[in-house]
């Protein structure tokens, strides 16, 4: 196991270098570039094309450029973005922290509350129970995350003003509010773009659930537990969860990155400072450093991901180790 | 179990929630000791702004850092030495409003001299002086610091001080602009916290952290990507701010930000429309006002007159003078902006923006004519030979792409409609939405048919001549156009000392008649101010400069 | 000894047999039934409405016509360019199912292959499978897309449904991964194998039946991601071109009337809800039996 792990790891860095450099390549492949974002509204002189070109490194060739992100990656630094004038690293790490926020708590709750209700949909299946949980989670699934959170938004913020519609924080807390407030103040903000991702999202691992359980309760040997009187729930809980977690472990190591590095839609709906909004700008402008820094975050969480998930299969199930 | 996961998870988080405060909002609250005790003026304003203001410092605000949120907050920190007034005359002498400067006297005419206002001071204190000025023009007319500025100070021979207070300012011609020149695009900075750095070091340093300036409101604070936080400058020379706090809150989607208006968690915003949807839901909240001011913008399918293989060939169709004139003729402009911007929006007769003092002096835009759109097509040679619907010539059918960035769904909305006028004459109009960088690489390359431009323009005419002149070719003239007769009656209006209105008159009719472009709409910008801010004046130019004369109940 | 599937007669194996009797099954089932008939209802109001239907790409009037709420002219009202909306929907239907079900068809069969072998068959070409999975999903995907359309102009059909299918292959094939390395080694496989069953045979044979579960929730969901997918392309451009309608499009076009006039989002909202819920329900029907009836 100790040796599989460390060859999973070392599989894992490796991929990670290669996918770096075809981002960085991908990247410089693409249409349009940083400076082309000036011309769009004031009008532009070659000069001052030419001299802004000069300023962040765009005329030297792609492979010198490569070589001077990686040196200043492998030393911590990732550059200085195009659009915000500051440190990359800097950037990241302010927004970080809402992200991981925003993402941990629809992790958390798909992955607590969306198991629960499948399992109760797999053991009441075919009754009211199960049609109507699947439908309503199907029906949330099947909208945009942009609608739901623009409804959200518009009934619970605007019409009936119960929650903030929009920011992370009240600007007009006073500086000397304790945490506890804080605390509070940003909680409020983080009910409505949370409960839009799990509106839509809350489907899939309610779904993967309910379908591994319904395979894990077809065997046989549930056949024979139940024969012997034991409750459909407790055969679950002593037998059945074991195989019915591998496809949950998979979404949820797919899952990790997408949550982390934000998503766009809900993040600019409700002006959440996360990492997603930051890449989409990012992306919009052809911020070349900005773009890697958050690409490479991407990269790391894809990555981790699905080591996570491969190294809980084989600790679920020892047998999976062997080759 | 899985219960008392949730609880311990949730608590968790909480926590998280409250030590997610990032540590440069700590680090950057400059002056908070003092903050209450420095602003004794009541009443904050929250506006919420689309972008965050990273580098609001004068003759830096280069290339991405253009943008109006910096704009904005330099004109709330920086003042100018003197403005246009409300009539936005910017040639001659007359109408402009005093800032840093008292009063300006015209020595003769190449030179201009400014007298200081005794009163200006920066926000540490230190009074404002000659010397701050020449050096921020220094730094401006630098075509390697600023090439944005450098442009149209490029008749200003020198700037020097004449003791503490007095400022000459010398110009290489005599033109109706100087005075312009001299006050629109530089604002002073103060040269004895800069002087010291050298101009690549600014953007990093502490003073790019929290600026210093002169302005109405100094800086107090910023949280990155969400909020800066300023606070009024009692002191300020023009008169005491009626607001004490103006807190900008920053949110990127127009959707949020009408959100937080409408919610109250924002006091005011620019640019509520379009969608012209906004302007019920706004007016349904009686709390709300809508105050419209003239809009720097102007929308025109620009027709490019060059080939898009080969940029020496004129455009096979495009190319035409008459299959220009019929495309304008044959869009309805008017009931266009009537749909995107209701009563909110003038179709211009030229490339002008309801900023420019010259826009109606060659009348108004002539309505639609589908019937003369026909006559001039067919004039042409164009037939419609094998019935299909679209017009043919020597085997060529008239099939014309119109490029737009995909962001704005105004302009992919209106493109739609122009693509149905134009299907009744027979052309065919292919709507190409872009992504945002792609779009203008190919606008700038000359690839396209028709590009779908916006342009936001400054408040002086002599701003046409980057796009719509010979010498614009190669650099803003994305689309070919080349009259002769157009550029001298510009650079005429340009330089002329009397009054241009004639020159700027044919000019436009110039163009007018050479139909490079269908110019689409002039938009008045709507903003929306809660009603308990009084006195409520937005500057056309500049949206919330004048911020600091309102007052709050 | 054969390797034959007539030896097993357990539920967890006979590859065609199972497959055959899931199949049957969901006919019998009512959220099966429901699911099949909502799909039929679907497919022929797109493929028969627009014969009935008014243009729609028609902008009658624009300043009058705009916006309309639903009325006996317009059941499902008009947009903000006067287009009539049911038109609209049902020809923005073809579009979006057609580039759903071509896209996530390609997806689901790659997803598979891929992690029917990379699970069976362990070792370097699992490792190597994985990586690369990996590395594709660590590229930012709409460098993928931006690079992949940037030689068209309009973006032909086959062309969006390529990018779609070459980007969704990832997670069907990580999720059949995992359920084939739960079951690699589980007697039925072993007996197989002993049996001389070639890879080949216990692949399809018998792993594959199996993996059913997982495979068929991520290809149903799969049918909801494609559609908003396309909505999301549009935001950025790259979507399907105006005038032509899509659901995702006309949700996206209509998002700043969304509350002043909710018929122009509501009702592509709805269709695409439908077409997702009719085949989920679908999948569900596929799936095991309790062994308690």
């Amino acid at each position: 196991m100790g040796r599989w792990l460390a060859g999973r790891v070392l599989q894992a860095l490796l991929t990670l270098a290669i996918a770096t450099a075809a981002i960085f390549w991908l990247m410089r492949a693409a249409p349009g570039d940083p400076l082309a974002r000036l011309a769009g509204e004031r009008q532009v002189s070659a000069e001052e094309v030419a001299a802004l070109r000069a300023r962040y490194g765009l005329d030297r060739p792609v492979s010198a450029q490569f070589a001077a992100f990686l040196e200043g990656a492998v030393r911590g630094d990732l550059g200085v973005s195009i659009s915000h004038h500051r440190p990359v690293g800097d950037l990241i790490a302010e927004r970080l922290p809402a992200s991981l926020l925003l993402g941990g708590t629809v992790l958390l709750v798909n992955f607590t509350v969306g198991l629960l209700l499948g399992m109760r949909q797999a053991l009441r299946r075919g009754r009211a129970a199960d049609t109507a949980l699947g439908m309503l989670s199907l029906a949330g699934y099947a909208m945009p995350s942009f609608w739901v959170g623009l409804l959200l938004a518009w009934l619970v913020g605007v019409e009936w003003r119960l929650l903030p519609a929009a920011g992370m924080r009240d600007p007009l807390l006073p500086l000397d509010a304790g945490a506890l407030e804080r605390a509070r103040d940003v909680a409020a903000h983080l009910v409505l773009p949370a409960l839009t991702l799990v509106i839509v999202s809350i489907a899939a691992p309610m779904r993967h659930q309910r379908a591994a359980l319904l395979e894990a309760l077809a065997q046989p040997f549930v056949r024979t537990a139940r024969a012997k009187g034991l409750a459909a729930r407790t055969v679950v809980w002593r037998h059945a969860w074991r195989p019915a977690l591998f496809p949950i472990l998979t979404l949820f190591g797919l899952w990790l990155p997408l949550f982390v590095t934000g998503s766009v839609f809900v993040e600019s709906v409700f002006a959440w400072p996360g990492i997603g909004a930051l890449a989409a700008e990012a992306v919009s402008a052809r911020d070349y450093p900005l773009l890697m820094g958050t690409a490479l975050l991407a990269a790391v969480g894809v990555v981790t991901g699905t080591l996570v998930a491969d190294v809980a299969y084989a600790l679920l199930d020892p047998r999976v180790g062997e080759t | 179990m899985p219960r008392s996961a949730v609880v311990c998870a949730c608590a968790v988080l909480a926590a998280a929630g409250a030590l997610a405060e990032p540590a440069s909002a700590q680090q950057s609250r400059a002056g908070t000791a003092a903050q209450s005790a420095a602003s004794p003026i009541a009443g904050t304003i929250v506006v919420a702004m689309p972008q965050f203001p990273a580098l609001p410092i004068p003759t830096l605000m280069e290339g991405a850092a253009a943008h109006t949120a910096n704009f904005d907050l330099a004109d709330q920190l920086f003042l100018r030495l003197a403005t246009p007034g409300p009539s936005l005359a910017t040639a001659g002498d007359r109408g402009f409003e005093p800032g840093l400067a008292q009063r300006w006297t015209r020595r003769d005419s190449l030179t201009l001299v400014f007298d200081l206002d005794p009163r200006a001071r920066w926000h540490d204190g230190v009074p404002v002086t000659a010397k701050d000025v020449v050096f921020a023009f220094a730094r401006a007319r630098d075509p390697q610091i600023s090439p944005r500025l450098a442009r149209p100070l490029r008749w200003v021979r020198d700037v020097s001080a004449e003791g503490e207070r007095r400022v000459i300012v010398r110009f290489t011609r005599a033109y109706a602009e100087q005075l312009f020149d001299a006050t629109f695009h530089v604002h002073p900075l103060p040269a004895h916290l800069l002087a010291s750095l050298a101009p690549g070091d600014v953007a990093g340093s502490p003073f790019a952290a929290a600026p210093v300036g002169n302005g109405p409101y100094r800086w107090v604070r910023a949280v990155p990507g969400q909020t800066v936080e300023l606070a009024a400058n009692p002191a300020f020379h023009l008169g005491r701010p009626g607001i004490g706090r103006v807190i900008f809150r920053i949110a990127t989607s127009p959707d949020a930000r009408l959100n937080m208006l409408l919610s109250g968690e924002a006091d005011a915003l620019d640019n509520v429309i379009p969608p012209l949807a906004n302007l019920g839901r706004i007016a349904a909240r009686p709390e709300l006002r809508l105050v419209p001011t003239p809009s720097p913008s102007v929308g025109y399918f620009l027709f490019n007159q060059r080939d898009r293989a080969d940029r020496t060939r004129p455009h096979p169709i495009l190319g035409d003078v008459n299959v220009r004139r019929a495309l304008v003729l044959a869009l309805d402009r008017q009931s266009m902006a009537r749909a995107a911007y209701g009563p909110y929006a003038e179709v211009p007769a030229g490339p002008m923006s309801q900023l420019l003092w010259i826009r109606h002096l060659a009348g108004r835009a002539p309505a639609a004519n589908p019937a003369e759109a026909r006559r001039l097509l067919a004039a042409s040679g164009w037939r419609d030979a094998d019935g299909d619907g679209t017009l043919e010539k020597d085997g060529r059918p008239l099939a014309l792409g119109v490029q737009l960035p995909s962001t704005s769904l105004l302009r992919r909305q209106m493109a739609v409609q122009a693509q149905e006028q134009l299907r009744r004459i027979g052309v065919r109009l292919d709507v190409v939405t872009l992504d945002g960088p792609v779009w203008i690489q190919r606008r700038n390359a000359g690839d396209f048919d028709i590009d779908f431009s916006s342009a936001s323009q400054d408040p002086t005419p002599s701003g046409l001549l980057q796009s719509w002149s010979c010498a614009g070719i190669g650099g803003s003239n994305v689309a070919g156009y080349c009259s002769p007769r157009t550029d001298s009656l510009i650079n005429a209006a340009i330089v002329s000392r009397a009054d241009p209105s004639p020159l700027w008159r044919e000019a436009i009719r110039q163009i007018a008649a050479d139909a490079p472009a269908a110019f689409l709409y002039a938009p008045t910008a709507v903003y929306a101010v809660h009603r308990r801010f009084e006195g409520v004046r937005i500057r056309p130019e500049s949206g919330w400069r004048d911020l600091w004369r309102w007052s709050v109940r | 000894m054969r390797c034959s599937t007539r030896a097993w007669a357990r539920r967890e194996t006979a590859g065609g047999a199972a497959v055959r009797r899931r199949l049957g099954g969901v006919w019998r089932r009512p959220g099966g039934r429901i699911g099949l008939v909502l799909l039929s209802a679907v497919a022929a109001a797109v493929l028969l409405g627009p014969l009935v239907l008014p243009d729609p790409l028609a902008q009658p009037d624009i300043l009058g016509g705009a916006n309309l709420p639903p009325s006996a002219a317009h059941p499902f009202g008009t947009d903000p360019l006067s287009r009539d909306v049911l038109a609209r929907v049902v020809a923005g239907g073809r579009v979006s199912l057609l580039v759903a079900g071509l896209a996530v068809l390609l997806a689901s069969t790659l997803g598979t292959l891929v992690g029917l072998v990379a699970g069976y068959a362990g070792g370097r070409v699992d490792a190597v499978l994985m990586r690369l999975v990996d590395g594709v999903l660590a590229l930012p995907r709409i460098f993928v897309v931006l690079l992949l359309l940037a030689a068209w102009e309009r973006v032909p059909l086959a062309a969006l449904v390529l990018v779609i299918g070459a980007t969704g292959w990832l997670a069907p094939s990580r999720l059949v991964r995992a359920e084939v390395l739960r079951l690699r080694s589980a007697d039925f496989v072993r007996a197989a194998e002993a049996l001389g069953c070639g890879p080949g045979r216990v692949i399809f044979r018998h792993l594959l039946p199996n993996v059913l579960g997982p495979l068929v929730v991520a290809t149903t969901l799969a049918v909801g991601d494609v559609i908003l997918l396309e909505a999301g392309l549009s935001f950025l451009g790259l979507g399907i071109q105006p005038p032509t309608p899509s659901w995702g499009g006309m949700i996206l076009e209509a998002k700043d009337v969304m509350v002043t006039a909710p018929w122009s989002s509501l009702f592509p909202g709805l269709a695409v809800m439908l077409t997702v819920v009719a085949a989920n329900l679908l999948g569900d029907a596929l799936q095991h039996d309790d062994a308690q009836a």
